[in-house]
């Protein structure tokens, strides 16, 4: 059996083991009989061998991303207590300046809510414009 | 992973506790850094690709089939983000770190009998010539190669991930082979 007879793919599922065995029967056949495909097959495979003895990871200088991670996906959920405690807040605060005469604290605690928004909100803006500066595609006119 | 110990961490993520969210970023960070790191070409972007795939892959965890692995979805999230980051201006595909690493591991591996200085120099050199010769090839077939050769994703796996068909993995991971194997030739590598 020629070398021709077994296909570039072929060849790479052999190398991979992804051959039905009675395919990979038919290529250790070709195999047997062909030179030319035992020296490809044999560089093939010191080439996976190398590759899979590659190393990427630099573990001294490596931290894990963890932190970062969470520190975004946990954003939303504060995100949403602030809201609603503030809403809420709200909520009471119109309803107490509603029906009665409004005392100090109250305006105070109302107050802080608002302004701590109002700080939240800014924030965001900035993180957003910084982040808009750094936009590769910000030049970009669709 | 068990798979079973993946499916109810992402079960409880799903629910809005994120608390279960970092084991599978514990379990996933070593592979996904590999991947990252041989489409990015440094750690640097590679960190900040792997960074942005775990929150854009928690973001859609509500999409995510229970019934499929993870794995290969969360790869895809990967691989999608280091390309849209290669598209960028800011990140290009760039080597570092290797030369040095080989050289750090040089001092810490006292020679013995079967593992010389020189015996390691000479494999440390040969990685390094494979590490420019994956320069040398494009993304497409980078990718590819470490998801079969690294992560050893069987071929229906990588064309889940790769968002292609089953039956043309073979095709590209030959050209990807051969790609590599003609760079190390341009090389004058006697390698492999």
């Amino acid at each position: 059996m020629s070398a021709h007879r077994v296909s570039p793919d072929d060849l790479m599922r052999y190398l991979d083991g992804e051959l039905p065995p009675e395919e990979r029967a038919r290529v250790d056949a070709a195999l047997a009989g062909s030179t030319e495909l035992q020296r490809e097959i044999a560089i093939y495979r010191a080439l996976k061998s190398e590759f899979q003895e590659l190393s990427f990871h630099p573990a001294d200088r490596y931290t894990s991303v963890w932190d970062r991670v969470n520190a975004r996906v946990t954003r939303p959920i504060g995100w949403m207590l602030v809201v609603a405690g503030g809403v809420a807040w709200m909520s009471y605060g119109v309803y107490v300046f509603a029906t009665s005469a409004s005392d100090p604290w109250e305006k105070l605690a109302t107050g802080a809510i608002a302004i701590g928004i109002l700080i939240l909100f800014a924030s965001v803006i900035w993180e957003r414009y910084q982040e808009w500066l750094r936009d590769p595609y910000r030049d970009v006119h669709r | 992973m068990q798979p079973e110990l993946e499916r109810e961490l992402i079960r409880k993520c799903k629910a809005g506790d994120t608390r279960f969210y970092e084991p599978l970023v514990r379990a996933y960070e070593p592979s996904g850094l590999r991947l990252a790191v041989a489409m990015m070409g440094n750690t640097e972007d590679a960190q900040d690709a792997l960074q942005e795939a775990f929150i854009k892959t928690y973001d859609t965890l509500h999409r995510f089939d229970l019934r499929r692995p993870f794995g290969p979805w969360f790869f895809q999230i990967l691989r999608n983000q280091c390309r849209d980051m290669l598209r960028s201006r800011k990140a290009k595909f760039r080597m570092e770190f290797h030369g040095v690493e080989f050289e750090e591991q040089l001092e810490q591996q006292p020679a013995d009998a079967e593992r010389g200085p020189e015996r390691l120099r000479q494999r440390n050199d040969a990685r390094a010539t494979l590490w420019q010769g994956l320069e040398r090839i494009g993304p497409e077939h980078r990718e590819i190669l470490v998801l079969k050769e690294l992560e050893g994703f069987r071929y229906g796996e990588i064309a889940q991930i790769l968002e292609i068909p089953e039956g043309t993995v073979a095709s590209r991971l030959f050209h990807a082979r051969h790609a590599l194997r003609e760079a190390l030739r341009d090389m004058k590598a006697e390698y492999p």
